[in-house]
């Protein structure tokens, strides 16, 4: 119960420090690839989507 | 090496800026200077004066919060509202006021869709349309005053064009007056009906009414007239808000209409300017096309018949 | 005991205004609630829903929220810079300032002076006002951290450095404005311009208000209760940056399927789908720092705030970027859902941090123990039921809204009226006021706790330790 000082050493795991976990590894770059390919699907410069030719093709059905 | 930065807070602060700004430029900056960014439909005119005034009494009161002014490109969305929203119908509005949250509907095509006097009762009284409405009520903004001044002044600092006129006619009206005024131009540089014309059109098979004198439509079509048409057209459908329905004029005009016109108004209410079998129309009558089915319809429109032959019968015997 | 004269004064202050400010804010979060569904809970003019609504966001965010950030970033950042703030009488007069800012804003939006954009409301003399408060938090902040005694900047101090850039960034862009009187103005910015800028705002100011400093307490408060060292710091590190990077793109999932241009739209649901990565990486970080030692969730009463805030973390940083997806959007946007949402984050994951945090600092501040941990645990179970009770009432509602709304009839014709879906609501909107309620409850045993902490701590030192200390 004092002001005693932090020791930052002790914040961080130092055996620990440089891991990262398979599971959010692959989460991260399953992620990135995703995005990529939504990127093209949806912008209409690239794939011709619109939101407006979404919308007619539904009224059409 | 790299790992220096966190030791360097200054170096840390600097890249970090770096980063935060890239996603803001791609995204909000550059576009900004883009003219996608900045549309003007041709249709649409600044505000005046007196919409102004709401539109800013629609800020004050927090009108955002539960609803929204934009509709959505999907299909149920424009059936419900009217045509989807276009980047170019809001080029005046500073700032936007497409809301986050549909407590209540969507505004986006709100004006024009009623008379003046349904929004002036709505506002005092929601619940005396809406039963079970939670809107809070605003008839006490009838007892504000507008201040001309204020108003002036926000209509040069937007740089909107007006007549001294316009502003000294201010003094007569009240927070109401101009609430009222917003809502009924909010939306209405785009045509709102095209998209409800479409919908739910007659079929050739039928031009008449296939409920006429059906004794299950007639008592059907009383309750859904007491619950979507009383508020406007009387409890006996002798005319309030709306025009009577028991006397001989439609659409201002002497005559009848034919079951499918009138299968046709109730469809897909009135707008202004409008002519159907010759007969102009003055507007405020929503479409129903979102919430009643053909076959309440049909059932609506016998209720009306047979009260309009009720109504001769006295007539004629008295 | 050392050389070191840590500001207490000031972070005491800043810690019991949060806590006023949140109590303050819980109620009218408890009457607005009440409106939802008892229409005649308005009294016009000042308290109607559209008034008190924006009083309840700016108390709690602002009051609340951004007040508990002020004292425990003030107090992390002393800890771990090894020095005194540089400008303690500064820190003061910020807290002076704050209390007055906060107190002016709620009777500025209760009078309606609203610019209508959501977490920005507040009118341009108060947006100075702010702004000004900012600088003071960054001068202080930023020297004290440059004239620190420890080299290494360890994680929370990357995060404050966030915070402090990125809303000042924001915050200045958003409110520019063209006065038109002392109470009113009209936005630099117009249609559909103004809102991609409101929502670059809106979004990033919750996730530099309501994420990144939070985690900066989270990562210093989760290893000083548990005594367990953060798992990796690497994963710290990717996280970090690719929060930052990835945040500032995503402002216009909240504008999907408006009038916005198809490519920012895309643009911005890339992004926040990806930023599930980065936020998860702190849950990961989260467990994985606490797995070597489970039973500390039983016997540390503390560990078990900091691993449900950061599990709702973890749940809402799934659901909210989720929601983004057109397919999602298109059913949830509008309705009961994201209020919802959103009070998963602010009850759960904020407020849950936040008050773990004041656990933590105050009996150090007062030199005492905690007056109970009981009343804690209550508090504990009162506030998690309480807001998944409101959490999950909101999205079942709102996904049956949003569903009605869509519903055809055979014919092609809508099947439902607004209205007709507007009262299917009712009962969930009473639901969540009892959960509104059992929350408060919670957060009373919360605020009692810490009160009888202070009196017995004053009682200890007496009045002879009153000063800078």
């Amino acid at each position: 119960m004092t002001d005693d000082l932090d020791n930052i050493e002790d914040f961080e795991a130092k055996e620990t420090a440089g891991k990262l976990p398979i599971g959010w590894l692959i989460l991260f770059w399953g992620l990135i690839i995703w995005g990529v390919y939504y990127f093209i699907a949806y912008t209409p410069g690239i794939s011709g989507w619109s939101q407006a030719k979404a919308y007619e093709e539904s009224v059409r059905k | 090496m790299a790992g220096d930065i966190y030791k360097k807070p200054v170096m840390f602060a600097i890249v970090s800026t770096a980063v935060i700004l890239i996603g803001t430029a791609v995204t909000m900056f550059i576009p900004m200077m883009t003219a996608q960014m900045h549309p003007r439909i041709e249709a649409l005119k600044p505000f005046t004066p007196l919409q102004l005034a709401g539109r800013d009494i629609y800020q004050r009161e927090g009108c955002n919060n539960c609803h929204t002014q934009t509709v959505r490109p999907l299909r149920t969305e424009v059936m419900r509202y009217g045509e989807y929203s276009k980047a170019g119908e809001f080029a005046y509005d500073r700032p936007f006021l497409w809301g986050s949250k549909r407590t209540g509907p969507d505004l986006a095509r709100i004006g024009k869709k009623y008379p003046d006097a349904w929004h002036y009762r709505h506002f005092e009284n929601p619940r005396k349309f809406f039963q079970e409405s939670n809107m809070p009520a605003y008839g006490w903004l009838k007892e504000n005053n507008l201040d001309p001044g204020d108003v002036k002044g926000h209509m040069d600092v937007l740089g909107f064009s007006y007549s001294e006129e316009e502003i000294s006619l201010l003094q007569e009206r009240n927070e109401l007056d101009a609430l009222v005024a917003y809502v009924q131009v909010i939306g209405t540089s785009i045509p709102r009906r095209r998209a409800v014309r479409t919908q739910g059109k007659t079929t050739t098979a039928e031009i008449k009414n296939p409920l006429a004198g059906n004794q299950a439509a007639i008592i059907a079509g009383r309750d859904l007239f007491e619950e979507n048409c009383s508020d406007c057209h009387g409890e006996d459908a002798e005319g309030d808000i709306g025009p009577s329905l028991i006397d001989d004029v439609f659409l201002y005009v002497e005559g009848d209409l034919a079951d499918d016109d009138y299968f046709e108004l109730i469809n897909n209410g009135t707008e202004e300017g409008h002519v159907e079998e010759g007969r102009t129309m003055k507007g405020g009558m929503p479409a129903f096309v979102g919430d009643m089915s053909r076959e309440e319809m049909w059932s609506v429109i016998s209720y009306i018949r047979y009260l309009k032959n009720k109504q001769e019968g006295k007539n004629r015997d008295g | 005991m050392s050389a070191y004269q840590y500001d207490h004064q000031t972070i005491k202050g800043f810690i019991i205004s949060s806590v006023f400010w949140g109590v303050v804010g819980i109620i009218i979060g408890l009457w607005i609630s009440i409106q939802m569904w008892q229409p005649s809970w308005n009294v016009a003019p000042y308290f109607t829903f559209g008034r008190l609504r924006v009083v309840h966001t700016n108390i709690l965010g602002f009051g609340f929220g951004v007040g508990a950030i002020f004292g425990l970033n003030y107090y992390i950042s002393m800890r771990l810079t090894k020095r005194p703030l540089l400008f303690p009488k500064l820190a003061r007069f910020h807290l002076y300032l704050f209390n007055t800012a906060i107190a002016l804003a709620a009777v500025s939006l209760f009078a309606g002076m609203n610019q209508s954009l959501e977490y920005a409301e507040l009118e341009w003399p108060l947006d100075i006002g702010i702004v000004v408060l900012w600088i003071i938090f960054a001068v202080n902040l930023f020297g004290t951290i440059i004239k620190r005694k420890e080299e290494q900047m360890y994680i929370s101090l990357w995060y404050i450095i966030a915070t402090v850039i990125a809303v000042a960034v924001l915050y200045i862009v958003n409110n520019l404005s063209v006065p038109a009187g002392l109470f009113k103005s009209y936005s630099l910015f117009a249609g559909i311009n103004s809102a991609n800028v409101q929502w670059w705002y809106g979004h990033n100011v919750i996730g530099f208000i309501f994420s990144t400093p939070i985690l900066a307490m989270f990562y210093y408060f989760l290893p000083k209760s548990t005594g367990l060292p953060i798992y990796s710091h690497r994963l710290s590190i990717i996280s970090l940056w690719s929060l930052v990077f990835a945040y500032l793109w995503t402002g216009a999932h909240h504008l999907v399927y408006t009038p916005l241009p198809d490519w920012i739209q895309t643009l911005a649901i890339v992004f926040t789908i990806f930023l599930i990565a980065p936020s998860w990486g702190s849950v990961v970080n989260g467990f994985y720092t606490v797995a070597p030692d489970w039973s500390k969730m039983r016997t540390n009463y503390l560990t078990k705030f900091f691993i449900f805030a950061i599990t709702f973390y973890g749940l809402q940083t799934v659901q909210g970027p989720t929601q983004g997806l057109r397919v999602v959007s298109q059913l949830i946007h509008y309705t009961d859902w994201v209020p919802g949402h959103v009070h998963m984050g602010t009850m759960g994951w904020v407020t849950m941090t936040v008050c773990a945090s004041i656990y933590y600092v105050i009996p150090r501040i007062y030199k005492t123990e905690i007056y109970s941990v009981k009343v804690a645990n209550s508090h504990f179970y009162l506030v998690l039921i309480g807001q998944l009770i409101f959490s999950v009432s909101m999205w079942i509602t709102g996904i049956q809204q949003g569903a009605l709304w869509k519903a055809v009839t055979p014919e092609g014709t809508l099947k439902y009226t607004f209205m007709e879906t507007l009262v299917k609501n009712y009962p969930f909107w009473q639901m969540r006021t009892v959960g509104g309620l059992i929350f408060a409850a919670g957060m009373l045993f919360f605020v009692y706790n810490i009160a009888m902490t202070i009196r017995s701590g004053n009682a200890i030192s007496g009045p002879a330790s009153k000063g800078v200390r």
